[in-house]
């Protein structure tokens, strides 16, 4: 399949569920709500002429008006890539884990809790990971974080 | 007498260990000689590359994204460079395109003779540290010689390379080709038929192909299991399309088939250097981009085919002159989460040898 | 070496004692210099390059230095590669577990002041002479072999000038 042909049987048939973006500069961007984000994912990854069993990249990302948390899926047999986003305000951080369906999803879903602050239901082994044992400063990779012995580079 | 009452205990693989791939701690529960459970601690070497990021303009990411995987650095800088161009919609000039091809595949070869030289080591045979060291040189003095770095080169920036290459480039690359041809029969003759290597390297950390593909596994140790999956031929970026060469796949799955695939990759890379040596065309090496370089607002995540695996990078930039997320997804992240189903229920010594064949680096997976 | 340490005190007494003890310095710090066993401990970039150094074609075993896998059994710490917080008290330990005379190299910028990693990141200690001494400081991103091996000699020439009741003392 190509490009177009898969937008239009995405289009077709989930139309309801996944809303098309057009900020996707080279690969096709979607959007998910959070209450259809499993019956989504299951859906992509059994439908037979999609096939998409392979998880390339699962993050979060601090624009400054929300949250997000973009997901990145590849197809090793039918050759296929595509990109979807959940988007959700600052005081309703939690979101489901889609382990389930796909296992490599456990530790980017970890990484994503420590670092941004944002609850992942399900999951089972939400520990500090990546930052010292003893770190009580809050989550790094928020935008308005701040510490006393962070240096900031000076404009030039 | 009555039964012999056992008990599992925990042995710690610290974080500073002479067999581990930069710093990383195992926890083994251990049943007497056999492995129950691993249980992987990272962050040792966490160095916040994707804040950092966020307060620097695109061209000066690069030489931060050399220091994320910096056996291939030129991986690094490329993928960095092809997501900004997919972004901006930017045209590399041919040239480019052709000496990028060459550096990118003299670095695949670079990395694969620097893991046959520590996985050798790892289990115990010595003399191949030095050979694969040896042949190293003669690659990194090509390198030295374009752009004046040994190990973090900054070379591939966004719309081209940073200078064009010296007239004696070419002669210098074939000899030592060819002398990196003759040699690969030495390193294959002493360890290939050797009863030791194969009775610890056959049968050891099998890995299924259902499970590769659930944990994300991509790369050699995908291709090990039988499945023949490269993003070259699949999903083609540069002009690797006008290229002839083959894609090596294992049967197994086991230490062995990882070992001899990466081989078999490095005559597969030779190929295609010498095809791009005889066709490179005259012309520009880089593209002007504005110095103040402002890409349109969006989004992409591109990927290509590392020596290890698929490396991918997402951009989200917002229209100025700084992006507002970069996230970095290296192969060794996926690799050292399927390592605890792959190591059940081995000895310690297997252990060793399954998390050397993996050839994982640490900056891909602490970032 | 705490019988060696009181030598100085009792020969200054015998006349013509003192001969005894420089030259019996002379050949300890000989003996010390050229052949330091070093503990492997690459964390990061400046590790490959000590690799590179210790293998065919620039020879770390003509200074007479190997290396060992265990502090035991080391004189010579190279601290190669950037030292995170999570990883600094552990490299305290380490030079802990080492025996004395133990000397210490800080190789490649992160070591010395944090390198490309001084702004903007939260979890790098900026530079290491803070958790341990440091003795030779090499400068580089990473450094050539040639300059590492250059660092080397400037220990051993700083190693042949140290006195024998305080090893520490210039």
């Amino acid at each position: 399949m190509t490009k177009d042909e898969l937008k239009d049987y995405i289009d077709t048939h989930y139309q309801d569920k996944m809303k098309f973006l057009d900020t996707g500069r080279f690969d096709l961007m979607y959007e998910v709500t959070k209450e259809n984000l499993l019956e989504v994912s299951k859906a992509l990854r059994d439908d037979e002429n999609l096939k998409f069993d392979f998880l390339c990249n699962l993050g979060g990302a601090d624009t400054r008006e929300h949250f997000e948390v973009i997901y990145s899926i590849a197809s090793v047999t039918k050759r296929l890539r595509l990109d979807f986003k959940v988007v959700f305000p600052y005081d309703q951080a939690e979101i489901e884990s889609v382990q389930e369906i796909w296992p490599a999803a456990n530790w980017y879903e970890r990484e994503t809790w420590e670092l941004f602050g944002i609850q992942i239901k399900n999951h089972g082994n939400l520990k500090l990971f990546l930052l010292p044992d003893d770190w009580d400063q809050g989550y790094p990779m928020r935008k308005d974080w701040d510490a006393p012995d962070f240096i900031r580079m000076p404009e030039l | 007498m009555g039964k012999l009452r056992t008990e599992e205990f925990i042995v710690n693989m610290g974080p500073h260990h002479p067999s581990t791939h930069g710093v990383c701690r195992l926890m083994l529960t251990m049943d007497g000689e056999r492995v129950v459970n691993v249980e992987p601690y990272i962050g040792y070497l966490h160095r916040a590359i994707e804040k950092i990021c966020e307060n620097r303009t695109y061209p000066q990411c690069i030489p931060l994204m050399d220091r994320f995987e910096y056996v291939t650095a030129m991986s690094c800088d490329y993928a960095f460079s092809l997501a900004v161009e997919k972004l901006a919609q930017i045209e590399v000039p041919e040239r480019a395109e052709y000496l990028r091809v060459i550096m990118l595949e003299l670095n695949r070869i670079a990395s694969h003779l620097l893991f046959y030289a520590t996985t050798a080591m790892d289990i115990g045979a010595v003399t191949p540290f030095l050979y694969g060291f040896r042949e190293r040189e003669l690659i990194i003095d090509l390198f030295e010689m374009t752009c004046g770095q040994r190990l973090t080169y900054n070379y591939i920036r966004i719309g081209g390379v940073s200078r064009d290459i010296l007239p004696e480039f070419v002669p210098k690359c074939r000899e030592a080709l060819n002398i990196i041809k003759g040699k690969l029969s030495d390193y294959q003759g002493l360890l290939n038929e050797n009863p030791i290597w194969k009775a610890r390297t056959k049968g050891i950390g099998v890995m299924s192909q259902e499970l590769a593909v659930a944990y994300g596994v991509s790369g050699p140790n995908l291709r090990a299991t039988g499945i023949k999956f490269d993003l070259r031929k699949d999903d083609p970026y540069s002009i690797y399309d006008h290229f002839d060469f083959d894609i090596p796949i294992g049967q197994n799955g086991d230490v062995f088939d990882r070992y001899l695939l990466r081989l078999r990759e490095i005559e597969q890379a030779i190929k295609i250097i010498e095809q791009a040596l005889d066709g490179i065309p005259e012309g520009e090496y880089k593209t002007k981009i504005p110095f103040r370089f402002k890409p349109p607002a969006g989004e992409v995540y591109s990927r290509i085919e590392n020596s290890r695996g698929e490396m991918g990078l997402y951009i989200l930039s917002d229209g100025s002159t700084k992006p507002v997320r970069v996230k970095a997804r290296g192969s060794s992240y996926n690799h050292l989460q399927v390592l605890p189903e792959v190591a059940k229920d081995c000895l310690i010594a297997d252990l060793v040898a399954t998390f050397a064949s993996f050839d994982i680096i640490m900056p891909e997976v602490d970032r | 070496m705490g019988i060696i340490k009181k030598l100085p005190y009792y020969s200054e007494k015998v006349p013509g004692g003192s001969i005894v003890a420089t030259q019996l310095e002379a050949v300890l710090n000989f003996a010390q210099a050229k052949s330091l066993w070093y503990l492997l401990f690459g964390t990061a970039c400046c590790a490959i390059e000590l690799m590179c150094t210790g293998a065919s074609r620039y020879d770390f075993d003509r200074l007479g230095m190997i290396f060992r896998a265990s502090p035991r059994q080391a004189d010579l710490i190279i601290a190669a590669g950037t030292i995170t917080k999570k990883m600094a008290p552990r490299l305290k330990r380490l030079y802990d577990q080492m025996a004395e005379p133990r000397y210490v190299l800080a190789m490649g910028g992160c070591t010395i002041k944090g390198g490309p990693f001084y702004y903007d990141s939260y979890s790098v200690e900026k530079g290491i002479d803070h958790i341990i001494p440091v003795d030779i400081y090499v400068p580089g991103c990473p450094p050539r072999p040639e300059s590492l091996m250059e660092g080397c000699l400037h220990l051993q020439e700083k190693i042949k000038k140290q006195k024998l009741n305080n090893w520490q003392e210039k």
